[in-house]
């Protein structure tokens, strides 16, 4: 286990081109649990810990430190053929980052109370999906260097998952479309738009995942 | 008059023969998986590529030479200058059709075809020989099948050592990490097996060389001098790799950046087995392009990979085209020289 707290640079000058994207891709994915519990005390009503969490993601700056020792590293490195791969992995994983901070941003500018419990539940379910292919998404980042059969069988499974949330985004937006016409439009248009921040997130991770098995078809030696 | 001619032509082909050795070294792409690998930097994959092909050019390259220049004929009958002037024409305008068809012909072929081509004509019109004497039939089979057999082994023998390296080594590396180290071996190994391939393409580069055996053979030029040129001709094949063919070899490991070391090593060790089976027990010239090929296709089988089998039926047209097109071209040209009374 990479140790995230003390990050000097002498520190990270020592670590591999994998270890530093393994503690990239760690970073990164506290950030991305941290949002998730952030939304679920939104869900909550309870705002101090909500805005709290969101600003954490917004506000942390160490994944910066860690992309600079990797980008000053690859630049140099020795690696063969899987220099620019690697180096698109990184990117991708920073990808999380800027859709986390920008939904971050967005959430913050209201602070909204959900319709009803089902619509509560709705966006619970889509938050247990979104944690759980993040969680997967690290182990594939993890596993690609030392086991690509089980990295493209993680993928996998994150595209399956994904595929559950698309099913529970048509049916929470049928349900936010189809409440009454009193409701105000203000947080109709955050839930919506909050549904479409979360899958966004989704969306690029099943992406990347699509990237990993790219790597792992055109990598591995297939019998 | 007849003298100062016979000694011009002389020294033209001389001087063409030089010229091919240099184009041999400037159009040789074998270095370039070398290159592309980035294992070492482009200047030391062309000193390593000349040299080797100098190597190969000096000490081993007699007995394909002395096929090509003597052995291929029949009892009595040698080249003369304009029979090989003819051949070097005919040669040079079946290549240049070639690259304008783009299609990779054989140069080798095309050579062996026009040597046919002129002892036809001289033995039916000139000569007074017996063309079923003209030329050493077991001799000239064994060249003709052994481009067929050539690219056939190549594809056999990488599709074979593929499938041994891949059992026993590559089907063990589970993760990137361990495939890259993997590949960083193959890189080095390559060098080794690139060093081997460039040694046997220049031992088994008959066109200069073959031209030149066959003016020591019919007394034009003596041992000393022959050896003399064999030299300038591998400097010249040094300096064909390290001045002009820096660009194929770049423009060729700029395509190549992903391809696997791996891939490079067993292809080029394949092609470079059975340049050296061909020219040390048979003395035959082959063409280095149709084993690699053939033996890209042994790897691409053996990766389960698709063949444009469209691409290849064209490509086989043009090569089993070269033989007598060639021949004709050349027995066309060098019966224009007896024509004029240039035998």
């Amino acid at each position: 286990m990479i140790d995230l707290t003390d990050l000097s640079d002498k520190n990270l000058k020592k670590l591999k081109i994998d270890d530093l994207t393994h503690m990239f891709m760690d970073s990164i994915n506290e950030q991305t649990l941290k949002m998730i519990e952030g939304i679920n005390y939104l869900i909550k009503e309870d705002f101090d810990n909500f805005e709290k969490n969101l600003r954490y993601v917004i506000d942390t700056k160490t994944e910066i430190q860690i992309k600079k020792a990797f980008e000053a590293k690859i630049f140099k490195s020795k690696l063969m053929f899987s220099k620019a791969d690697r180096l698109k992995v990184f990117s991708k994983i920073n990808d999380i980052k800027d859709i986390g901070e920008y939904l971050a941003n967005k959430l913050l500018v209201y602070k909204v109370v959900f319709p009803d419990e089902k619509f509560k539940l709705r966006i619970e379910l889509i938050l247990k999906y979104l944690r759980e292919i993040s969680v997967n998404l690290v182990d594939a980042v993890k596993t690609i260097g030392t086991d690509l059969t089980h990295a493209h069988d993680i993928c996998e499974h994150i595209k399956d998952e994904r595929r559950k949330m698309r099913v529970e985004e048509w049916n929470l937006l049928r349900r936010l479309w189809n409440y009454e016409m009193d409701y105000i439009p203000k947080e109709f248009i955050y839930l919506k738009e909050m549904i479409e921040g979360i899958m966004m997130l989704a969306d690029h991770i099943k992406k990347f995942s699509e990237y990993i098995q790219f790597l792992a078809t055109k990598y591995y030696y297939f019998k | 008059m007849e003298f100062e001619i016979a000694g011009i032509i002389v020294i033209f082909l001389i001087t063409l023969a030089i010229g091919l050795a240099f184009s041999i070294g400037a159009n040789d792409e074998t270095s370039a998986p070398l290159a592309a690998a980035g294992t070492l930097k482009i200047r030391m994959v062309l000193i390593i590529g000349g040299a080797a092909i100098a190597f190969g050019t000096i000490f081993l390259s007699q007995g394909v030479a002395s096929m090509v220049g003597e052995k291929i004929l029949g009892p009595g009958i040698k080249y003369t200058i304009f029979m090989l002037f003819a051949v070097l024409i005919s040669s040079i305008i079946w290549l240049v059709i070639g690259s304008f068809a783009g299609i990779p012909l054989s140069s080798t072929h095309s050579l062996i075809g026009s040597i046919f081509g002129v002892v036809i004509v001289y033995a039916l019109f000139y000569g007074g020989v017996d063309p079923a004497t003209a030329f050493n039939w077991d001799k000239l089979g064994s060249v003709v099948i052994s481009w067929f057999l050539s690219p056939l082994f190549g594809l056999l023998v990488t599709y074979g050592l593929y499938k041994l390296i891949e059992k026993f080594y590559l089907s063990k590396k589970k993760g990137l990490n361990e495939i890259e180290i993997s590949e960083k071996k193959f890189a080095w190994a390559l060098v080794i097996a690139i060093i081997f391939a460039e040694i046997w393409v220049g031992a088994n580069s008959a066109e200069a060389l073959g031209i030149l055996y066959a003016l020591y053979s019919n007394g034009e030029i003596d041992l000393v001098t022959y050896y003399f040129f064999v030299v300038i001709c591998a400097i010249l094949a040094f300096l064909g790799l390290y001045i002009a063919g820096r660009y194929v070899i770049r423009n060729l490991a700029s395509q190549l950046t992903d391809a696997r070391p791996s891939d490079g090593f067993i292809i080029q060790l394949s092609a470079a087995i059975i340049l050296m089976f061909c020219t040390v027990f048979y003395s035959v010239p082959i063409s280095h392009s149709h084993v690699i090929v053939f033996s890209i296709i042994g790897l691409n089988i053996a990766q389960k990979k698709e063949v444009d089998y469209g691409k290849l039926g064209k490509m086989f047209v043009f090569w089993v085209l070269t033989f007598p097109l060639a021949a004709l071209m050349a027995g066309l040209i060098y019966f224009g020289f007896l024509s004029f009374g240039f035998y």
